[in-house]
């Protein structure tokens, strides 16, 4: 501010002139004529006639008087429209200056309230740049709107959104009118190998049809996309396609690749371009794309319309609805029923938007996480509203002086705006700072896949929902205190005299208000954590049905153009799993198709020697092993005998079966002995095997997941090449790994190995998803409370103080300490217990959007919601304990004296 | 003669560093000072006033003048006085070329 400068206020004060820019013309036209009126009457004093006077005045104007006045409003109102603005960005820079003197005279105030605003909104950053890029951003492809996934459903087998078969799919295809093109890709990836570019690398291969990318709308980086005659012409040479990584990371980024021939998985083939670096599909993760390769002869086999491996990919025809293009995809499905009874009957299908499809999954989680970091921002603008409630409290006497000095209302209003808006500005911005860097680290920390697309950072979407979050939060936390400073009525303040406790009672009824509300929305906060810690520890303790210290295993997969036999196959498992059995600390070693806690392997249906055929839908799974598994994985053997060495490829097929399929199928009888097919209606080319012994269950998918019912047959009866070594050791297992490296070169020096990971990190990484989400709403939860308390302590400091002199005289009138505490205490505990009730109703309708998230604890879970209130109170009530003290302690004396 | 262009302004804030003026006895102070050798615009003037009131050189303020009449009164502010300095230095200088231009021998 300028010291010459009158300002506003002080001019109406004065009664001088405001700026009236409607009134300048008025002003303008009076300064002329009083100008004029005193050159006649200097004039006349000088000896003019009074017309000579007036004539020599006009003449001295320099132009016609109506041209003068003109001109003069003109002047005067372009003066009175400039310096209107002017005053304004004088006053609003005063504002700031002053708004940034008073935080700077309270740093403690100022500091808290922006750490509060940064964490509350950094959190918001963070979570809502995973939101944006997961569930708002369009797939990178062209018209993305158009796509749509079309999947099969079978009420049989309790089939939904499932797989579909490629007889199936390729009708739809063709008889469907209402799709542009239809594309397909298998819902298994494999791997494949690279050779001649230095050390052989496992790449992440893809099978897609041909017309893949065309569907999709993409355009290759360099080189072209597949064709779909890629897929019908099994003559054809082999083409793949890069994704951008593969091509940068594994050929050095060369434009001169395409049209070569690389070596993979022992093949020459052509690569036929490189996909763009935005190029992903949501949760699969690809190095290399494959045209599937289909026989147009092969298409009438029974397999093409039974097994169901793929997703399909359909593009809808301009113009064409979801709902017209899925009434279009029921009629070819009716046709199909009735053209293909054996297979087709109860067959269904129906599409679902690719985006929603793809990413549907993740929605549950990351809008829950959404909710409590929205949660979150409004507890902490009650926080901040608080403390600047009880700040003003504290200012009021100097409001009401200003005020009474001629301060107007509007411009106190607009001080305590500025306030408000420094504090969201610093706030702000450092919640930006704080959201770009929790971005990072949530990307880098999630569990592998959880997030399933790849690119995920601060868009303008997301800065703009920071600056929308930052202008909401100054929204609701500047409301309190500058209606409160509004309505205050300067005499009343100045008559107070700070000596009764009437004072800022509004102020005070506010605070309790804001009090309340942030207890509830943090217990509510604190309740949701609470139900997934509960989930957490309910699923940690879930016996997975083997003992997972000790054991390490390693993933290999045998490149089928080099072991292309069985006996080359089994011979190199058996040489690997008798060598690992021999270094020095293995306790046990076995080879297994596939380990428990992952992914499923195959299922099929099954039948019993001697019974009726099993409903359909009777599904099991399947896995192959080596004798000594169970030994390694310490799974118990409930009856019969486990697999022996003996049990190879010439002996009697024999199979395990599990504990849950003892039970279901062979309740009340011995399954030793029974013999078990894997077809539903076996015939004469059906293996009928003799179940030799049951086996205790093992979690297959996830710890969340019940046992399955499962078939396991000796490996060297059912050889795959994708395996398993599993070794049991007798100390650290993770010592093993180099001794194992060595043994898999020195058997297959071109092999690489997918990956080695000892059994506790398999089990680790499938409770990874729950922890992380536990982990992070716990840490909401926390600060969520961490910020309740502080309210809780702030409410009850401010109400001690303002009671100081009354406790003075209840000491002096000889009231025990604890008895003056409880008073204090009382007001904290009543508010919290009010605040807690909200919140467990509030509580009570939002958890239920977490029910997808828990194990076994029913969202309205009695232990969470008795404990955490008990917890909020409890802390509540030592939050409230500290100001309570210190005001019992209070000198009697001094506290009388001081007034 | 007429008054150079850009000199009127300075002259203005000249005539209000010593004291709070109207219109017309910034008119008159001028003239008087130069024995009517720069006769003043009266509009020219109101206008210029205005103009340095924008630019915050001067305030204003209605008043009364000795002859019981309303007027508006300008006064110089401090950004005005620095301004005065800038221009009288920069006029002065000027002028001095400008007499050394007209003494010239050749």
């Amino acid at each position: 501010m300028r010291s010459d400068d009158i300002r506003r206020g002080v001019r109406r004060l004065f009664r001088l002139e405001v700026r009236r820019p409607e009134r300048a013309g008025a002003e303008a036209d009076a300064e002329l004529d009083s100008f004029l009126d005193e050159q006649v009457r200097y004039l006349e004093s000088r000896g003019w006639s009074p017309e000579a006077a007036r004539a020599e005045g006009l003449r001295r104007l320099g132009g016609s008087l109506p041209g003068a006045r003109t001109r003069l409003h003109h002047s005067a109102k372009h003066r009175e429209r400039r310096m209107k603005v002017l005053e304004w960005l004088d006053d609003a820079i005063a504002d700031v200056r002053y708004a940034g003197r008073t935080l700077r005279r309270s740093p403690g105030l100022a500091a808290t309230a922006i750490l509060t605003l940064a964490l509350a909104i950094g959190a918001n950053t963070a979570i809502f740049s995973a939101v944006s890029a997961v569930m708002l951003r369009p797939l990178p492809f062209a018209e993305p709107d158009r796509l749509v996934m079309l999947w099969e459903e079978n009420p049989d087998f309790k089939w939904y959104q499932q797989d579909a078969a490629p007889a199936n799919y390729m009708d739809w295809r063709e008889q469907a009118g209402v799709f542009s093109d239809m594309a397909a890709y298998p819902s298994f990836s494999g791997t494949t190998t690279v050779t001649g570019q230095g050390e052989p690398r496992l790449l992440k291969l893809q099978l897609v049809t041909g017309n893949f990318f065309r569907v999709l709308g993409v355009n290759p980086l360099i080189g072209r996309t597949l064709g779909d005659e890629e897929t019908w012409s099994p003559g054809a040479p082999r083409a793949v396609m890069l994704s951008y990584r593969t091509w940068r990371d594994v050929f050095a980024g060369a434009d001169s690749l395409v049209g070569r021939t690389i070596q993979l998985g022992g093949r020459a083939v052509e690569v036929a371009g490189v996909l763009p670096e935005r190029f992903e599909i949501p949760g699969v993760d690809v190095d290399v794309w494959q045209p599937v390769r289909w026989d147009p002869a092969a298409r009438s086999a029974a397999s093409f319309r039974r097994a169901h491996w793929l997703k399909v990919v359909g593009r809808l025809k301009p113009g064409v609805t979801v709902e017209q293009a899925n009434s279009a995809l029921q009629s070819v499905v009716v046709r199909l029923q009735h053209e293909y009874p054996a297979t087709n009957t109860r067959m269904g299908a129906g599409l679902t938007p690719l985006h929603e499809f793809l990413v549907g999954r993740t929605k549950a989680p990351l809008l829950v996480m959404f909710g409590a970091v929205a949660v979150l921002l409004l507890i902490a603008c009650a926080n901040v509203a608080n403390l600047l409630l009880v700040r003003a409290a504290g200012r009021e006497r100097e409001v009401a002086l200003r005020l009474a000095l001629g301060a107007g209302g509007g411009r106190l209003f607009r001080q305590s705006l500025a306030e408000i808006a420094v504090l969201a500005l610093v706030g702000g911005v450092a919640g930006l700072a704080l959201g770009w860097w929790g971005t990072r680290v949530l990307v880098a920390l999630q569990p592998a896949g959880m997030l399933p697309v790849r690119d995920v950072s601060m868009s303008w979407m997301v800065m703009g929902y920071a600056f929308a979050a930052t202008v909401l939060c100054a929204t609701l936390f500047g409301i309190a205190p500058t209606l409160w400073t509004r309505r205050r009525v300067p005499a009343d303040v100045l008559r107070d005299e700070g000596r009764t406790a009437s004072g800022g009672l509004r102020a005070r009824r506010w605070g309790e208000v804001l009090l309340v509300s942030q207890v509830a929305l943090a217990l509510a906060l604190t309740l949701g954590a609470g139900l997934l810690v509960r989930s957490f520890l309910l699923l940690q303790r879930v016996d997975p049905g083997f003992d997972a210290r000790g054991v390490l295993n390693v993933e290999l997969s045998l490149p089928g153009f080099r072991y292309d036999s069985v006996h080359k196959v089994l011979s190199f498992y058996d040489e690997l799993e008798r060598r690992s059995r021999e270094l020095p600390g293995v306790e046990a070693a076995a080879v297994v198709s596939k380990v428990p806690l992952g992914p499923p392997t195959w299922t099929s249906e099954f039948a019993i020697a001697g019974r009726e055929p099993l409903p359909k839908g009777s599904e099991v799974m399947h896995r192959e092993i080596t004798h000594e598994y169970q030994q390694v994985m310490r799974v118990p053997l409930v009856r019969g005998r486990r697999f022996a060495e003996s049990d190879r490829q010439d002996a009697p097929p024999v199979v395990l079966i599990n504990e849950t399929l003892a039970t279901m199928h062979f309740s009340g009888q011995d399954p030793i002995g029974q013999r078990i097919a894997f077809d539903r209606l076996p015939d004469s080319t059906s293996t009928w095997r003799t179940i030799v012994g049951v086996v205790g269950d093992e979690r297959q998918g996830t710890l969340g997941e019940p046992s399955r019912p499962e078939l396991i047959a000796p490996y060297a009866q059912e050889p795959r090449s994708s395996m398993t070594l599993v070794i049991r050791s007798r100390g650290v297992p993770l010592v093993l790994t180099e001794p194992v490296r060595r043994i898999v070169a020195d058997l297959d020096r071109n092999l690489a190995i997918s990956s080695i990971r000892t059994m506790e990190e398999v089990r680790s990484a499938s409770l990874a998803r729950d922890r992380f989400l536990t982990v992070l709403m716990l840490s909401f939860a926390g600060v969520g409370l961490a910020l309740g308390l502080v309210g809780v302590y702030g409410v009850v400091a401010q109400l001690a103080r303002r009671r100081t002199r009354e406790l003075g005289i209840r000491v002096a009138l000889g009231a025990r300490a604890g008895q003056l505490q409880w008073l204090v205490v009382r007001h904290g505990v009543l508010l919290t217990g009010a605040g807690v009730a909200a919140g467990l109703l509030l509580a009570a309708v939002a958890t239920r959007a977490m029910r997808t998230l828990l194990y076994e604890v029913a969202p309205l879970d009695p232990l969470t919601f008795v404990g955490v209130p008990l917890l909020v109170l409890g802390t509540a009530v030592a939050a409230s304990w500290l100001p309570a003290a210190r005001a019992s302690r209070a000198d009697p004396c001094q506290v009388l004296r001081a007034d | 003669m007429a008054l150079l262009k850009g000199t009127l302004d300075a002259l203005v804030l000249k005539a209000l560093s010593f004291n709070a003026l109207h219109a017309f006895e910034i008119a008159r102070w001028i003239e008087d000072g130069s024995a009517g050798e720069f006769p003043i615009e009266s509009a020219a003037l109101l206008q210029a006033l205005h103009r340095l009131e924008e630019r915050r050189l001067v305030t204003a303020a209605w008043g009364v003048t000795e002859n019981n009449r309303r007027a508006r009164y300008y006064s110089l502010t401090a950004a005005g006085r620095t301004q005065l300095r800038f221009e009288t230095a920069s006029l002065k200088s000027s002028v001095a070329a400008l007499g050394a231009l007209l003494d010239a021998k050749r």
